[in-house]
């Protein structure tokens, strides 16, 4: 489970993301609690954007060896 | 034949062969394939015939992986190739090095018919099409690797969500054996688990070429398949079995790839509007709070004692006033007392009297009210109303009560 969280990080942190637009847009979030969600909310922006910003893409290459066995190497174009 | 010869079975078959092979090179034949066989060698061997005839064909490896769609007894095809002559038997063949389907009619029915099969079966049902997920961090892809799909998978995600993984499991995507491969590969993928989506698919191409994901094999991997795959073979308008099998068709490999992920500009996008949104939510919030406070800072209630104080130095100030007023009305009558005293007084000042005649004797600065006070033989003042008279009392006499 955890494994699937990790796999899909950036899709669990935009999920977070939106719950906490949508609270704080719907209201009825105290004061202070707002604060604190308003401040998580910065930073999990900035951390989805820094994802999207920096990466390149990977290819892998997933083929069979002699034996049947599945391996990864990497693909070049 | 006046020079006859005896020949041998091998001198014949020698000079048959020659005059076969040579006179009956690249031919096209039609006909109905039975007995076929793909020999673990790779070399395929059927026979083709018609009502009237048969003649054996042989396909080498070579070729036979160049076929692009799978023959099956009963087909109705075109065989081009050279008459040969296999001498150890003496037969002759045909060495086949093209195959065709006459007309796309053979193939057209074939995929209405494995179309109809499936379909009957449910597996195009909506029910069974798995939701692709919102933003897949791998991504397995079932292609050649060395045809355009690949390239144009690759470039169009590198440019719309570069990062994610992508694992390419290479495979044939024609000819015999293709359909094996890509069914294997979709099976490889679901027990390798690590993918979130899958396309699988190859780049336009003659009906022939596009063939494998029309075979039945390929449908049952697409169908059992755990991670949502996308289908995308061939151009806008073919359509092939494993796209409706698949969980979604894309036209084409490179709308396959814009299906799998979003636009990473839109996703920025997004965020900023969520940051956007979040930062107006806080200042309206903030601003909602400051106005809460204004309001019942203003109330009648957080008011009350202000108001309370206000009216009490009102009352005060009335107080004030009606005291200031009783002040000035007894100091009035206080006034009039006092003149109207005053008046009386004067009336009753014995300096008055003398006016009608009396006069005040003093004798010794003492006021002689009475005979009996007087000192004879003393000098006295008798004090008139406007003025003194010094005098001498000579005598006393007092008075007498006279008898009536």
């Amino acid at each position: 489970m955890s494994k699937k969280e990790i796999k899909n990080s950036f899709e669990h942190s935009l999920t977070r993301l939106e719950k906490i637009v949508t609270s704080l847009e719907d209201g009825g979030v105290s004061l202070e609690e707002s604060l604190k969600m308003y401040e998580e909310g910065i930073q999990l922006s900035k951390e989805c954007i820094e994802t999207l910003n920096k990466a390149e893409l990977k290819i892998k290459q997933l083929t069979k060896d002699l034996n049947g066995k599945l391996q990864l190497t990497d693909f070049e174009e | 034949m006046s020079d006859d010869k005896i020949l041998t079975v091998t001198e014949l078959t020698k000079q048959i062969k020659g005059v076969l092979e040579l006179g009956f090179t690249n031919v096209w034949i039609q006909g109905e394939i039975s007995n076929f066989k793909l020999h673990s060698s790779g070399h395929v061997y059927f026979t083709l015939k018609d009502t009237g005839s048969q003649i054996s064909v042989v396909m080498w490896k070579s070729r036979a992986a160049q076929l692009i769609f799978r023959p099956n007894d009963g087909m109705k095809v075109m065989v081009r190739g050279n008459i040969t002559v296999y001498e150890p038997r003496g037969n002759y063949q045909i060495d086949c090095f093209q195959l065709q389907p006459i007309g796309k009619g053979e193939l057209q029915q074939a995929f209405e018919q494995l179309k109809q099969k499936l379909f009957a079966e449910g597996l195009f049902e909506e029910e069974y099409k798995k939701p692709l997920p919102e933003f897949p961090q791998k991504i397995g892809i079932v292609t050649s690797p060395t045809g355009a799909a690949i390239k144009d998978i690759i470039s169009v995600l590198s440019r719309r969500f570069p990062s994610i993984e992508v694992f390419l499991v290479p495979v044939k995507v024609q000819g015999i054996g293709a359909a094996e491969e890509i069914a294997e590969a979709i099976d490889d993928l679901n027990k390798q688990n690590l993918v979130d989506v899958m396309i699988i698919g190859r780049g336009g191409g003659s009906l022939e070429d596009l063939w494998a994901f029309n075979e039945e094999i390929v449908a049952r991997a697409v169908f059992a398949s755990n991670i949502p795959v996308i289908s995308a073979v061939g151009h806008e308008i073919d359509f092939s079995i494993s796209d409706f099998v698949a969980d979604l068709r894309a036209p084409t490999p490179s709308a396959a790839a814009e299906l799998a992920v979003k636009d990473k500009n839109e996703v920025v996008e997004l965020i900023r509007n969520f940051c956007y949104t979040m930062s107006n939510s806080m200042i309206n919030s903030i601003e909602s709070y400051k106005n809460t406070i204004s309001n019942l800072t203003q109330s009648y209630s957080f008011n009350k004692p202000h108001d309370l104080l206000r009216q009490r130095s009102q009352q005060i100030d009335e107080l004030q006033h009606r005291l200031n007023r009783n002040m000035l009305h007894s100091f009035s009558m206080t006034k009039q007392r006092t003149q109207f005293l005053s008046a009386r007084i004067k009336s009753i000042n014995p300096k008055s009297v003398l006016k009608r005649g009396y006069a005040i004797i003093r004798q010794e600065s003492t006021i002689v009210s009475s005979v009996k006070k007087s000192i004879p033989l003393k000098s006295a003042t008798i004090e008139f109303y406007d003025g003194i008279i010094n005098a001498e009392i000579f005598g006393r006499e007092k008075n007498v009560k006279k008898r009536d």
